[in-house]
């Protein structure tokens, strides 16, 4: 668990002071961190905000960067499945990248009861969500005394562009990435930011079809 | 903070939660088709791409917005440097800290 931690300070950091640097309040750029938990997308929203996105542009990236959790939420369900109503909610709220991560190398191997599970879960992902709140309401804070010259925003593509490398395991990945990108550029000047989301669907089925081909 | 404001972060928050509780929630009713699984795949590397474009070509940096324009748009000089490190080392603060260095230095040597 705690070798996981100390990767999700920069990036908490970065979450609270990007949105500052395009003008947000330290209380908005937190709103993010409360509501969502959800770091890449947080900064797609602040980002797709501050270019006066459409809601549904808006929505619908969020919902294409959080898609992953549909399967970590698949793959956690049966170990959580007796549990009541309001610890499911929670565990839903508080699932990230890290518990899957640990949980879903853990609870296999682990003869644990339910109660034991739940609090496995809860203890990891409590000091995941304090640790995230805190540095982005640090990082907020810190963003309001950086000057703007700084252009502390523009950390946001920066990421994505780390993210998006990180994910390139295959020709198929790199298709959708390159066929993602290409349209996003091409339909720069669409209203709406769509040239986003049709970048998005074109990467998609770009790299499905190259998979296809090549099986 | 406006209405507008509170509405998109928040119903951000309801698409994300949907996603995350889901299965947790609703494991009896529906299960994932294999299409979809094998598409999800591609989705972090295409809208990733994706998202990256107009943080590259749009909009000025908070350089500009103080000091004035400059003839060549150092976002995309120093996204490109920022892609080459990370190839090169894999890291992402190094990737983080390359990236803003070329923004500030190729905007230093245009003014």
């Amino acid at each position: 668990m705690t070798p996981l931690l100390p990767g999700i300070v920069p990036f908490g950091l970065i979450a609270g002071f990007t949105p500052v640097s395009f003008g947000f309040t330290w209380f908005d750029a937190w709103a993010g961190s409360l509501l969502m938990f959800a770091g890449a997308s947080q900064l797609a929203a602040y980002q797709l905000m501050n270019e006066s996105a459409s809601l549904w542009v808006i929505l619908l990236t969020v919902a294409a960067i959080n898609l992953r959790y549909l399967l970590y939420s698949a793959s956690i369900a049966p170990h959580l499945a007796n549990a009541d109503r309001l610890t499911r909610l929670l565990a839903g709220y508080g699932l990230t990248d890290q518990i899957y991560a640990i949980c879903h190398r853990d609870y296999p191997t682990h003869d644990w009861d339910l109660q034991e599970r739940i609090a496995y879960y809860a203890g990891g992902s409590f000091l995941i969500w304090g640790l995230w709140q805190a540095c982005t309401v640090l990082g907020a804070f810190v963003g309001q005394i950086i000057p703007v010259f700084w252009s502390l925003e523009f950390m946001i593509p920066l990421t994505f562009l780390a993210l998006a490398l990180n994910t390139l395991k295959s020709r198929s990945h790199q298709t959708a990435a390159v066929t993602g990108a290409i349209v996003s550029f091409a339909g720069l000047t669409l209203p709406y930011n769509l040239g986003l989301i049709l970048g998005g669907v074109a990467g998609i089925i770009a790299g499905v079809m190259h998979q296809r081909m090549r099986s | 903070m406006t209405e507008q404001f509170i509405w998109t972060v928040a119903l951000a928050g309801l698409v994300t939660l949907f996603l995350k509780s889901a299965f947790i929630e609703g494991q009896h009713y529906f299960q994932l088709p294999q299409w979809f699984i094998d598409a999800l795949e591609f989705v972090p590397p295409a809208i990733l791409c994706a998202l990256v474009i107009p943080g590259i070509f749009k909009g000025d940096v908070g350089l500009v917005r103080e000091f004035g324009n400059v003839p060549i748009d150092p976002k995309p000089i120093a996204a490109l440097i920022a892609a080459m490190t990370f190839l090169a080392t894999k890291k992402t603060i190094p990737t983080l800290l390359a990236g803003m260095a070329s923004l500030y230095l190729v905007f230093w040597v245009q003014i």
